[in-house]
């Protein structure tokens, strides 16, 4: 078990960045959809050989154990390489969770089935009803026995036609006081007859979400995760890290490297009009990114992040759009072309960078959400 | 660069700065001197000069075998930044920037450096001209035998300014001359501006000029004096959009329509968002140009990273000046509200040294001719 500690954050750049560069499968850098399983399984036992499966969770855990630093930097190379992060919400939700509220029993059992992926876990947040207003959420479960029984809708719900388990939010007292109170967070198994997921096709013809329906579902007592009705507030929780990794530069920086290639080649720089927008589009990449190191210093320094964090995913969801919309723009008659665009000997898929920028603002707190979330926490306005 | 690559101990020297100008403002009546001085004939005040210089302010970027503090732009940016929070007439950025950007990179031990960093006198730069049709255009102001002949345009400071930097053309190349306020065949006619100060349109005949530099080190050190005060022009409209957001949020927290504060209607807030995030962006991608301009000597490099920053300004100003006005609804459109005063002072500072859409252009073609040189 190597000791990240004792590196520099150079070294520990490097040392990634030659990982990424050397070992990840070309065929898989820069994927324009999220792959199952199956397709990624090779690369993801490489990395648990490796012990890379989590670099964020404690060593005694199986994880990298690395400082925020650490992890930054990570996560940047990975993005940086194209390398699909896989099938992480295990490694990203349902672990941490566990590590931090689970039981002992909990740890023993889930932990290690979550590096190996031997389980495939899918998050069961979203309702038709709760989106934006997740705690308005009502898919119940109650106590009947030894097991708890589910009846109710998830939606949203990404990759469930390719999980094995679903960690869910359902309401165990609905005669809570406030609908915040009330909720408790559960692991349950979907193999078994009382669940049932349908895929929805996306604008861009890709299936990718699902809806998961509950009919007297099943899971055992021992399942559920932290305190009974406290689930929101764990739930809650766990978003801290991921604010400013929702933000990060990453993917509005690789799409204008793809516009840049893709209008030198259809000869869009000739235009004036189009060259201005391109240089607003790029400086405010290179702006953002100086915001984010801001953010990325306090992580380093051992500060916690305050809610202002979230002007890094306006901003560079927002951006990330534009570009994208641009490429359309250079592309000029083939802007409505499904599949890669040659340009000399480079292909550029327009199109799936396009639809890949769309829900970017809706998900991880609509940027509308996020926006009232500034207003109160960071500028004090009223009500 | 980022902030951590500062040690501990720099950051708190420019804790220790920025805490020190925005006292010295605070004391001397902050935004509401601007007014008082615009109102008195837009003439900054010389005893704040002086005030300044002796709080290290004008030589802070200037070496320290200079006279200096030698604490380079990245603390040139927080004087600037706090400048632009009180929006105050000094020619604090002229001097920082360009008079003593051309003068210690050109002749450092000239008695003028020493004046300038103690805050005795202000020397206005003229450099730039203007065509027949009234746009910038190639310099033809000449000088020969001790004698300048010509014309100069936009000149920042020519009111109180106590002498002149001339950029001027020879047979050798460019030539840096001085000339006095009063010298014979020098005539300055001033044009107002929105914030109440001038700029100056000089023209020469056979004027007495004193040669300071000479050849190409003028062309060069002229660059990225122009790239320096740039840079800093920027900052101080970050200084700027940052209070004018401040006196927009505080507007809207207290003014009450339909019996409550307008700031707790959500179009309100997110607009009010918005411009939060448009000036967060803005004070970090400025404040991190100017580091890397401090660590960086080609000149067409520190020329691409000043356009960025002057760009990235020059918006963020102009959206939150503007949104400010239509926040504070049909006061914003008064002289009595503070706001004005940013929105006026923010049109100023955008169209010296060139605006957005002007260094996105030049940002893209240093870009370009970088690439194709690599």
């Amino acid at each position: 078990m190597t000791d990240w500690k004792t590196m520099t954050d150079a070294e520990f750049r490097n040392e990634v960045s030659q990982f990424f560069k050397t070992e990840y499968p070309d065929e898989l850098r820069h994927l324009p959809h999220r792959p199952k399983f199956a397709e990624i399984e090779q690369w993801h036992r490489r990395l648990h050989a490796r012990g890379w499966v989590a670099p964020a969770w404690p060593a005694e855990y199986g994880g990298m154990g690395l400082n925020a630093a650490k992890l930054l930097i990570f996560y940047e190379e990975q993005q940086r390489w194209g390398v699909n992060r896989g099938r992480d919400m295990g490694v990203q939700m349902v672990g941490p969770l566990i590590i931090k509220f689970g039981t002992q029993a909990q740890k023993d059992y889930w932990l290690p089935r979550i590096l190996s992926c031997e389980d495939i876990w899918c998050q069961g947040y979203s309702e038709p009803g709760a989106g934006s207003d997740l705690a308005n959420l009502r898919t119940r479960a109650e106590i009947d026995g030894d097991e708890f029984v589910i009846n109710g809708q998830k939606i949203w719900t990404t990759m469930a036609h390719d999980a094995t388990h679903i960690f869910m939010l359902v309401r165990t007292d609905p005669n809570a006081p406030k609908k915040q109170q009330g909720i408790s967070f559960l692991l349950v198994p979907m193999d078994q007859p009382g669940v049932e997921v349908r895929t929805i096709t996306t604008l861009s013809g890709e299936k990718e979400f699902c809806e998961v329906f509950f009919d007297n579902a099943r899971t055992p007592k021992e399942n559920l995760v932290g305190e009974l009705n406290k689930g929101w507030t764990m739930a809650k929780a766990l978003l801290s890290f991921e604010r400013i990794f929702i933000g990060s530069p990453s993917l509005a920086q690789n799409a204008l490297g793809q516009l840049e290639i893709f209008a030198r080649g259809r000869g869009a720089f000739d235009d004036p009009v189009f060259r201005d927008r391109f240089t607003q589009a790029a400086l405010d990449v290179e702006d953002h990114a100086a915001l984010y190191s801001r953010f990325a210093d306090q992580l380093k320094r051992g500060e916690t992040l305050g809610a202002d964090v979230s002007m890094l995913k306006i901003w560079v969801t927002e951006c990330f759009q534009r570009i994208t919309e641009l490429m359309i723009e250079a592309a000029g008659p083939d802007g409505g072309s499904i599949g890669p665009l040659q340009v000399g000997n480079i292909s550029v898929d327009v199109l799936s960078s396009f639809y890949k920028a769309r829900p970017t603002t809706i998900y991880g707190g609509s940027n509308e959400i996020q926006r009232n979330i500034l207003s109160k926490a960071v500028l004090g306005l009223p009500g | 660069m980022t902030s951590t690559d500062m040690t501990s101990s720099e950051q708190e020297d420019l804790r220790l700065l920025r805490e020190s100008v925005r006292t010295l403002f605070a004391r001397a009546g902050g935004s509401k001197r601007a007014r008082t001085l615009r109102d008195a004939g837009g003439d900054f005040d010389p005893e704040m000069v002086r005030e300044l210089a002796e709080a290290g302010v004008f030589g802070v970027a200037v070496p320290e075998d200079s006279g200096g503090l030698g604490m380079g732009l990245a603390a040139g940016g927080i004087i600037a930044e706090e400048v632009g929070r009180v929006i105050a007439p000094e020619p604090v950025v002229l001097t920082t920037g360009l008079s003593l950007g051309l003068l210690s990179r050109l002749c450092p031990e000239h008695p003028k450096v020493l004046q300038l960093i103690s805050g005795e006198i202000v020397l206005a730069v003229a450099w730039q001209e203007r065509g027949p049709g009234g746009a910038p255009a190639d310099a033809t102001c000449r000088y020969a035998d001790g004698k300048l002949t010509g014309r100069k345009a936009w000149v920042v400071g020519a009111a109180g300014s106590r002498g002149f930097l001339v950029v001027a053309q020879e047979d050798e190349g460019q030539v840096l001359v001085l000339v006095e306020p009063n010298a014979d065949g020098l005539v300055i006619n001033k044009r107002a501006q929105a914030d109440g100060s001038a700029l100056g349109e000089l023209s020469f005949s056979g004027t007495p000029a004193a040669k300071l530099a000479s050849g190409n080190v003028v062309t060069d050190a002229l660059a990225q004096a122009v790239a320096d005060a740039t840079a800093l022009a920027a900052a101080e409209l970050v200084g700027l959009s940052q209070r004018a957001f401040e006196i927009t949020l505080d507007y809207i927290k207290t003014r009450e329509q339909f019996d409550k504060p307008i700031g707790s209607f959500q179009v309100i807030q997110h607009r009010a968002v918005d411009l939060n995030v448009v000036c967060e962006v803005a004070q970090a991608g400025v404040r991190e140009v100017l580091a890397q301009m401090d660590g960086e000597t080609d000149s067409k490099i520190r020329a691409r990273l000043a356009s960025r920053a002057k760009a990235r300004a020059v918006t963020a100003a102009k959206k939150i000046t503007r949104d400010a006005i239509q926040l504070h609804g049909a006061v914003g459109y008064t002289d009595e509200f503070d706001i004005a005063l940013y929105l006026n002072r923010a049109l100023v500072l955008s169209a010296w040294l060139g605006d957005d859409a002007y260094h996105r252009r030049l940002w893209f073609e240093a870009r370009e001719e970088e690439g194709s040189a690599q």
